[in-house]
């Protein structure tokens, strides 16, 4: 199907790359179909752009690429989402919402407490919410030398 | 905004199916149990906040900044090897 965006244009994307999220992003409720889309060849970056709204696209990337200990518990969003648990460890997918200040991206951040648990076998998504964990909302991708 | 004086142990109810209840004080602290459908989502306000907040500025990242984001993320990763 095709869909509008405003940074990409019209894009042609294969119905099934599409994620449902049924509480959508926390502050965009409304907002309920995304798709992944690597922001370059190479780059670490995907922007999770709305099938609905062109305007809207947040960007993401895998947390072990940056943080390979990362390690949050999923049960009870599995009991919440009525999602398969035997299937998990191959269906499950974990990213982190990334934030670059304008016109100072040495000073990006991601959010691990606002992780994004993708299930790539029924093509849902939920945004976890984080709380008594020692991880911070503005982790830094940069590390100053 | 609708003001009621609860005991220890007492509860609050909100329509049909959401139910709180006063479970501990504790000098400045209180302990809420709250029931409520697994639709309904329930967060400490500071933490639904900052993830809210997170999501909205990662919403007007600009694409340049992205790319020089990616030179930097790899530069950086490879200093570490």
């Amino acid at each position: 199907m095709k869909i509008k965006t405003t940074r990409f244009g019209t894009i042609t994307i294969e119905e099934e790359k599409i994620i449902t999220m049924p509480f959508g992003m926390l502050g965009f409720p409304d907002v309920k179909r995304f798709v992944m889309l690597q922001h370059k060849e190479d780059s670490p970056f995907f922007w999770y752009q709305s099938v609905d709204d062109p305007m809207l696209a947040f960007v993401i990337m895998s947390p072990f690429l940056f943080k390979p200990d990362y390690n949050v518990d999923i049960e009870n969003v599995l009991k919440e989402m009525s999602w398969n648990e035997e299937e998990k460890q191959n269906t499950l997918e974990l990213y982190v919402v990334v934030n670059i200040p304008k016109g100072a991206p040495d000073k990006m951040t991601a959010n691990l407490i606002g992780p994004i648990l993708i299930n790539n076998k029924i093509h849902q998504a939920v945004q976890m919410v984080i709380s008594d964990s020692p991880y911070t909302h503005k982790f830094p991708l940069v590390r100053e030398n | 905004m609708l003001i009621l004086t609860r005991k220890l142990g007492e509860q609050i109810t909100i329509g049909d199916d959401i139910t709180i209840t006063l479970l501990e004080i504790k000098g400045v602290q209180v302990k809420l149990g709250i029931k409520a459908p697994k639709s309904i989502s329930i967060h400490r306000q500071e933490i639904y906040e900052r993830i809210r907040k997170e999501n909205l500025n990662s919403s007007e990242v600009s694409a340049s900044d992205l790319s020089e984001a990616t030179s930097i993320f790899h530069i950086n990763r490879s200093k570490d090897k």
